[in-house]
């Protein structure tokens, strides 16, 4: 069988389209990007409790009084975990998705419906849709618009599409054939056939299919997130890479609030909507006992008033509150002007360390510097195409060379920070005899015969199969077993608190070693090969726009023990409070500041 | 009967109509129309819905088809108004040919000048009993308030006065058809098309509402196609009958002729179940050329009093029953032999019809030999299945 390059044919079809029509995804990004900013403004705009109000409302006269209650105590849940504004980001996301999905959906699915000819051509193309890994399509997505809501937006859609364009299908479908007759054999139009027979009974079917549109888009967050789309998304996705289970469980369960609330919603959207639906609804009402004051619901009118009520209270507080948004930047200092800088970090720890400690700095100095976490991949193309000014982790020469080589003509090399870093095997200190690589051997059963590792794509994972295992003639004796990083973290955390011996594969700098009392082993016969050099890195043009910055991070140092307490400092604040963790730990190194980002007058 | 067709414009017409489905739809007819047979279309993948259907249907008139699910009687119905559309034939309605006009048009015919009635009432679940009863109204751009008042009319008269705020749902079978009956008449079409309308209701119900038809019939004088697998109620309402057998017309006729003389075995064995006795009439069986005595001459019965009815008279004597025509003359006698011959008479064996294979009934070749049989209705020639 000869290779079939379908995989090239992709990749080439992908650099033709960003350099030919370019101007067209630009188009597309400015369209989207409006409507996601603009929802999110509505939506982020009032106070959070008076938004939970707003969606309680809702829930009242879509549900009753119960989930009314519910939908506010959800919602002012979220807003305690200190996710307010990543819900409201996903939900923005979420809306903007269904809207855009169920405007191409349900034309599609009425052509569908009409033409078996237009459904067999649909069925595969929904399905290549429905089980495409989503990332295949993401990374791509990142060229096409660079990081930001719009790529997970664009794949949100292209994932909740299918039952969206099914449900309406098969709805029409369903229409009693008779019915369809009936109102053909009185001389209505087609369209008006469509209109005034067939979708009003489809329509229970097809608003199950926008229930299941949201709910998949719900889901797609997640994954939206990796590509920087923000919201809640970024938050499972940092605190899972960070293992922070306390992190994790907060914002799983915001997600788990917004996806209840919308399916509920959606689900009884149906009987406001639909004649059927309508139907349906009063004579449950009329068989159904209990208190009265339950089962009441607000007329459509009440409602609206209701909403409109809370929304001009939340605009009456905004507007009172607004006029005190001054920044406290020494006067002397001020070198920034209000200047923004995009920082980018993925969910490396010494990444997310420096960024966050550069934010508090540039801060003072009177920049305005918004912070990002992203996957690599992304993060790189976004600094190539000056969407990202600067990011601190680029391990050179080796783990990012393939970035640095493809990009290398749009990037600049700000300089090491820190070096060199080495790649170990490590174990905690209670294990005794075990100080070297060499004493490993004859020990395999004491450590169960393996050696907990990482992403088995990571750089350091082949070198341990191919060259270390050998050199210590390891190799028959235990077996690497590739896992995840937070899964490694999780695994060595456990046995240290079972005190049971472990081998993991690990790396300085890591927080790891601030944490734990863990014995690097030795490696005297060189195996893991030289270590490597943290390098700040911006985009093409940093040296032009950031003169200063790019001062400092030519004189840019920070030592194992700084890092790796600033690290510590910051795993101990917990999730969405690095900022100030890094400012607690800046404050109690006085002078390192004025050191770092030297003012000169 | 020949004389009636000079006084009413012919109203319905139906030429030649085939309907043929499957690949080729047309060279299957041209295959048909040169002897070939049902089963030998079916091997090759089409199927012969409708054969050379002709038939007339004068204004006023209600038009029975009666066939076995299957016989292609349905699709006879649909080809009427055009819900699909004939491979080949014409159908003629008040000399227009519905089968030429644009889609537009024909959208215009059938929301002013046809209406129908559905098997399973097809009543839009998602619309009050007035919303349904509008619908015609609607679609013809009637206005809002124009359109109820005639509605409601028009449940009035289909039975259904006070029950314009209820929904489809909430009603019997027998009061849902009364709706689709009522949506029917809104539109005033001339010509109703109802196909096996009430085939869904059980029989009480079933005989209510072929009452009720025959009275609406009386005051509103519409032009009826009905279709329906139940010869007792084809002999009930229809001025007309005919009946169809794998795709064709096998026999046309009033129901007397249908009942007295059998276009072939077939139609014979479907009268078996017929209560004759109040199908056929005293002026059916009557002896012409006989005269009672005139000794008692109070014993005198109109030509249209079913036999059921002359039970009585004879239960109190023998005698010779008068029958007197519409101007009240004498037109024969009736006498209890010719009564209980009527009644007893084997029906189905239709007269001296030799060498006729009576299991497939082939119309290709029976046409002739059923009209030949039934020399009593040369004169009505357009009845026949090869008019």
């Amino acid at each position: 069988m000869p290779r079939i390059h379908f995989g090239s044919w992709a990749e080439n079809a992908v650099s033709w389209l960003q350099t030919h029509l370019s101007w067209l995804f630009d188009v597309i990004n400015t369209v989207l990007t409006g409507m996601y900013d603009g929802v999110n403004a509505v939506l982020g705009a009032p106070d959070p409790l008076l938004m939970a109000g707003i969606l309680a409302v809702v829930a009242w006269w879509l549900r009753g009084l119960l989930p009314a209650v519910l939908t506010f105590a959800g919602f002012a849940l979220v807003d305690s975990f200190g996710l307010w504004e990543a819900a409201m980001a996903t939900l923005s996301l979420v809306l903007v998705a269904s809207l855009i999905t169920l405007l191409v959906a349900v034309p599609l699915g009425i052509w569908a419906a009409r033409s078996s000819k237009v459904s067999g051509v649909l069925r595969p193309a929904l399905d290549v849709m429905q089980t495409m890994p989503a990332f295949v399509y993401l990374i791509p997505g990142v060229m096409f618009f660079s990081i930001g809501p719009i790529p997970g937006l664009i794949a949100t859609v292209v994932f909740s599409m299918p039952p969206g364009v099914r449900m309406t299908e098969l709805g029409i479908r369903q229409v009693d054939g008779e019915l369809v007759e009936a109102a053909t054999a009185f001389g209505t139009t087609p369209r008006d056939t469509l209109t005034r027979v067939q979708l009003p009974l489809a329509l229970p079917t097809i608003m199950a299919g926008v229930n299941q549109v949201i709910m998949l888009a719900l889901s797609m967050v997640v994954i939206a997130g990796m590509a920087g789309a923000g919201g809640l998304g970024e938050a499972v996705y940092a605190a899972v890479t960070k293992v922070d289970i306390g992190g994790g469980v907060e914002s799983g369960l915001a997600v788990v609030v917004l996806a209840i609330y919308l399916d509920r919603m959606t689900g009884a959207l149906n009987q406001r909507v639909s004649p059927l639906g309508r139907r349906a609804a009063a004579k449950a009402a009329s068989a159904a006992r209990g208190f009265a004051f339950l089962r009441y619901r607000p007329g459509t009118a009440v409602a609206t008033v209701g909403v409109v009520v809370l929304a001009l209270v939340a605009g009456g507080m905004n507007l009172a509150r607004s006029g005190d948004d001054g920044q406290n930047v020494a006067a002397g200092a001020n070198v920034g002007h209000g200047r923004g800088i995009k920082l980018g970090y993925f969910p490396w720890d010494e990444a997310v360390a420096t960024t966050y400690l550069w934010q508090n700095i540039l801060e003072d100095r009177g920049y305005k510097p918004d912070v990002k976490q992203l996957d690599p991949g992304p993060l790189y193309t976004a600094l190539a195409q000056g969407q990202m000014d600067l990011q601190f982790d680029s391990w050179l020469p080796t783990t990012h060379k393939q970035y640095m080589d493809r990009y290398r003509d749009k990037l600049t090399d700000l300089g090491a920070w820190y070096g060199p870093t080495s790649l170990e095997l490590s174990v905690p200190d209670y294990v005794k005899g075990v100080d070297s690589l060499e004493d490993l051997k004859g020990k395999s059963a004491q450590f169960g015969g393996k050696i907990v590792g990482i992403e088995s794509s990571a750089g350091m994972m082949g070198t341990l199969n191919d060259k270390v295992l050998k050199e210590y003639g390891l190799d028959g004796e235990y077996k690497v077993v590739s896992s995840s990083t937070s899964s490694m973290l999780a695994d060595l955390d456990r046995a240290i608190k079972k005190k049971e011996p472990i081998v993991t594969t690990l790396w300085s700098p890591h927080w790891a070693y601030g944490k734990h009392q863990l014995k690097k082993l030795k490696d005297p016969k060189g195996a893991w090969g030289k270590g490597e050099e943290i390098h700040a890195v911006g985009k093409k043009d940093f040296g032009k726009d950031f003169p200063e910055v790019t001062a400092w991070m030519k004189d840019f140092k920070l030592s194992e023990k700084d890092l790796a307490s600033l690290e510590v400092e910051i795993q101990n604040g917990g999730k969405g409070k690095e900022k100030e963790s890094a400012r607690r730990w800046l404050d109690a190194h006085p002078g390192l500041a004025d050191k770092l980002a030297p003012v000169r007058h | 009967m020949s004389s009636t067709r000079e006084v009413y414009v012919s109203r319905l017409q139906a030429e030649h109509l085939y309907k043929v489905f499957g690949r080729r739809p047309e060279a299957a007819v041209q295959r048909l129309e040169g002897g070939a047979d049902r089963d030998e279309l079916r091997a090759d993948g089409t199927t012969a819905a409708v054969i050379d259907a002709s038939f007339e249907v004068e204004a006023g008139q209600i038009f029975v088809v009666m066939g076995l699910s299957g016989s292609g009687k349905s699709t006879l119905l649909r080809m009427l108004n055009g819900l699909l559309e004939p491979t080949a034939g014409r159908v003629l309605f008040d000399g227009e040919d519905l089968t030429a006009l644009s889609p537009r048009d024909l959208r215009t015919v059938r929301s002013r000048k046809i209406s129908m009635v559905f098997q399973h009432f097809a009543l839009f679940p998602h619309r009050s009993v007035l919303e349904n009863a509008a619908y015609g109204l609607e679609v013809q751009g009637v206005a809002r308030a124009e359109r109820e008042k005639r509605a409601a009319e028009a449940l009035e008269l289909a039975g259904l006065g006070g029950w314009e705020t209820s929904w489809p749902d909430e009603l019997s079978g027998g009061m849902q058809q009364r709706v689709g009956l009522a949506r029917a008449l809104a539109t005033d079409a001339d010509l109703l098309l109802m196909d096996e309308s009430f085939s869904a209701l059980d029989p009480l119900i079933r005989r209510d509402m072929q009452d009720q038809l025959l009275d609406l019939q009386t005051r509103l004088k519409k032009t009826i196609v009905f279709i329906t697998h139940d010869l007792n109620e084809a002999m009930r309402l229809g001025d007309r009958i005919a009946v169809m057998r794998d795709g064709r017309i096998v026999q046309n006729g009033t129901a007397e002729d249908i009942l007295v003389r059998p276009a072939n075995d077939y139609v014979a064995s479907f009268i078996q179940d017929v209560d004759r006795s109040r199908v056929l009439t005293a002026g059916s069986i009557m002896d012409r050329t006989g005269r009672a005595s005139g000794a008692d001459g109070a014993a005198t019965v109109p030509a249209a009093t079913p036999l059921a009815d002359l039970f009585a008279s004879f239960a109190r004597s023998a005698a010779p029953l008068t029958v007197t025509d519409e101007r009240g003359e004498p037109a024969g006698v009736v006498t209890r032999d010719l009564l209980f011959a009527a009644l007893g008479e084997e029906p189905g064996v239709p007269a001296p019809r030799t060498g006729e294979a009576p299991e497939t009934g082939e119309i290709a070749e029976a046409g002739e030999p059923a009209e030949a049989a039934t020399p009593a209705r040369a004169d009505e020639a357009e009845v026949s299945a090869r008019a």
